[in-house]
């Protein structure tokens, strides 16, 4: 699998194919068994977490994992915990609260009181405070409103254009492949179609892993 | 058929207050009571209070780094006290401190007494997480099986450590005669300077703690690891390293009540279980994990088993705690700040 530099990829794939478990290797959560990680030519399946995170690669996790006792600028400064400065720290502030205007207004109430979209919100704000090169996106659309859905994955546009890299992980195939250059669908951890955004959304291999790869005989 | 006999948060507030009110109601029918007594009640409960509330501090802090119940921590206490002392009797031999300060020489040395149990114990702690408990740790932490590895080696440290004191310092009780100055009149009563110290210091130390985790960047990083490890992981956070931190800080805080206790009562090898097992107790009252709940929890704590041994029973001055924890448990679950119980080995 390979993701190029500015661009977004999608994974595809059914519920406990292991698209999570690609990702929490590539952010060093789990220790990959077999084969490596590369990230700018340098392998990185064997660093801890935080080194993964300080040459650029950001891991957001799905809209629930913020820490709710904290306010919604703390959760954003935890973010840029790598951050040296307070300077580069304000600026990124400024950069997400300008992605997502919405977490302005909130900066001040505790991330437990926020709505899904908000925390979604929050968490793709987080991963953008430490000044990534490439994020990883775990279904950013998960159990939200589709006007909500529509206006984060716009952000994801906006993000991609201003020169970073995205690997988007979804359930949600339609939208995801809208939004990606590329897309794999992956099957019981191996990866069974891959190909254009464009192709991929007309093929009937992607129905196929989608239904579990038994095939209804209609007649 | 447990939920009908569940009662709620309002009702067990309701029974909690009840049961307070038989409480003050049986000392104040008590002889003994008169405001005399009162004042001297309290003062000595919060002294002690304080202490337990340190202790209970730094095992509320462990708890919710490490996920675990540290059962050594009474030892940490303990062994603060020596290095207390012995930093105490190096000082002691050295004429040239009185020579330069001949009136403040007595706070300046327990000043140096206490710095030196807090470093010194913050670096044995940092120690002993890094070389014992961090391979159990490695193997999962406290949700898992290696957690209830963790919580027997507490065990086995603190029979292990009280050793090595014993081997160091043999068990004779030895006294701590810092010279902090005469007893203080405070309202009509005279108390001892010590424990205007054990308050002071206890309390700059817990303010102090608050200030580090809730207005410094290392202070959110322990909340974040304290909270989940697998998200402070994706920010980027070093997470052995603030377990490392968040245990360091722990024994050091009870290092530094160590030497508050010390002039007061004697410095013994065995002083860290009763003060591990009424800390735990302050905890409990306070809520478990709840940093601010294991002083309130220490003060009352402190406070009920002076009052009750004074207007009582002074004979089971020990057993207080205990009851006041049980009757905890029996009522308010969570204790005073609890907010949610997790599943922890």
């Amino acid at each position: 699998m390979k993701v190029d530099n500015q661009s977004i990829v999608a994974l595809l794939g059914g519920n406990g194919t292991g698209k999570s478990t690609i990702l929490k290797a590539t952010s060093g959560l789990i220790r990959a068994w077999k084969g490596s990680i590369e990230f700018d030519g340098e392998q990185i399946h064997n660093l801890p977490p935080h080194e993964i995170v300080g040459r650029g690669l950001v891991q957001v996790t799905q809209g629930k994992d913020v820490f709710p006792a904290m306010s919604v600028t703390e959760n954003l400064r935890l973010g840029g915990f790598i951050l040296k400065t307070k300077k580069q720290l304000n600026d990124n502030l400024e950069k997400v609260f300008n992605y997502f205007p919405r977490l302005n207004e909130r900066k001040d109430q505790l991330a437990a009181t926020l709505s899904g979209g908000e925390l979604q919100m929050l968490c793709i704000g987080r991963g953008l405070m430490s000044n990534p090169k490439m994020i990883m996106l775990d279904e950013p659309s998960a159990a939200l409103a589709p006007q909500i859905v529509l206006d984060i994955f716009k952000n994801i546009n906006r993000i991609r254009k201003d020169g970073l890299t995205v690997l988007i992980v979804e359930q949600n195939v339609r939208m995801a492949l809208l939004l990606a250059d590329y897309g794999y669908v992956i099957k019981d951890g191996v990866i069974n179609v891959e190909g254009d955004s464009k192709k991929l959304m007309y093929d009937e291999s992607v129905k196929e892993s989608y239904l579990g790869g038994t095939k209804a005989n209609v007649q | 058929m447990f939920n009908k006999l569940r009662i709620g948060k309002k009702g067990e507030n309701i029974i909690f207050s009840v049961f307070v009110l038989i409480y003050i109601a049986w000392c104040i029918s008590s002889p003994d009571m008169n405001i005399e007594s009162l004042k001297s009640v309290l003062t000595i409960g919060l002294s002690v209070g304080i202490i337990y509330g340190l202790v209970a501090l730094g095992i509320s802090l462990i708890y919710t780094g490490l996920d675990v119940v540290n059962f050594s921590h009474g030892e940490f206490f303990m062994i603060g006290a020596f290095a207390g002392l012995t930093m105490f009797n190096v000082l002691g031999d050295q004429d040239w401190i009185f020579n330069v300060f001949p009136d403040a020489y007595g706070w300046i040395v327990y000043v140096v007494c206490l710095f030196t149990a807090f470093v010194s114990m913050g670096l044995f702690g940092v120690f002993i997480e890094r070389v014992f408990l961090r391979p159990l740790t490695k193997k999962g932490g406290g949700y898992t099986v290696a957690g209830m590895g963790i919580i027997i080696c507490g065990f086995g440290l603190s029979v292990v450590l009280i050793n090595v004191a014993y081997l160091i310092w043999n068990p004779v009780a030895k006294p701590f005669p810092a010279e902090l100055g005469l007893p203080m009149e405070i309202g009509g009563l005279f108390l001892p300077i010590t424990y205007i110290w054990m308050i002071v210091v206890g309390l700059g130390v817990a303010a102090g703690l608050w200030f580090f985790l809730n207005k410094t960047k290392m202070g959110l990083g322990i909340r974040a690891v304290a909270f989940s490890k697998d998200v402070s992981n994706l920010v980027g956070i070093n997470v052995p390293l603030y377990i490392s931190i968040i245990f360091g800080i722990a024994c050091a805080i009870a290092g530094i009540g160590g030497t508050l206790v010390g002039p007061t009562y004697q410095v013994v090898v065995f002083m860290g279980y009763i003060i591990l097992m009424k800390a735990f107790a302050a905890a409990v009252v306070g809520g478990f994990g709840n940093l601010p709940g294991a002083i309130v929890g220490g003060f009352t704590v402190g406070i009920f088993e002076t009052a009750s041994s004074f207007y009582i029973s002074g004979s089971h001055k020990d057993l207080y705690a205990f009851l006041l924890m049980i009757v905890v448990l029996m009522i308010k679950p969570t204790g005073f700040f609890g907010t949610q119980v997790k599943m922890k080995a």
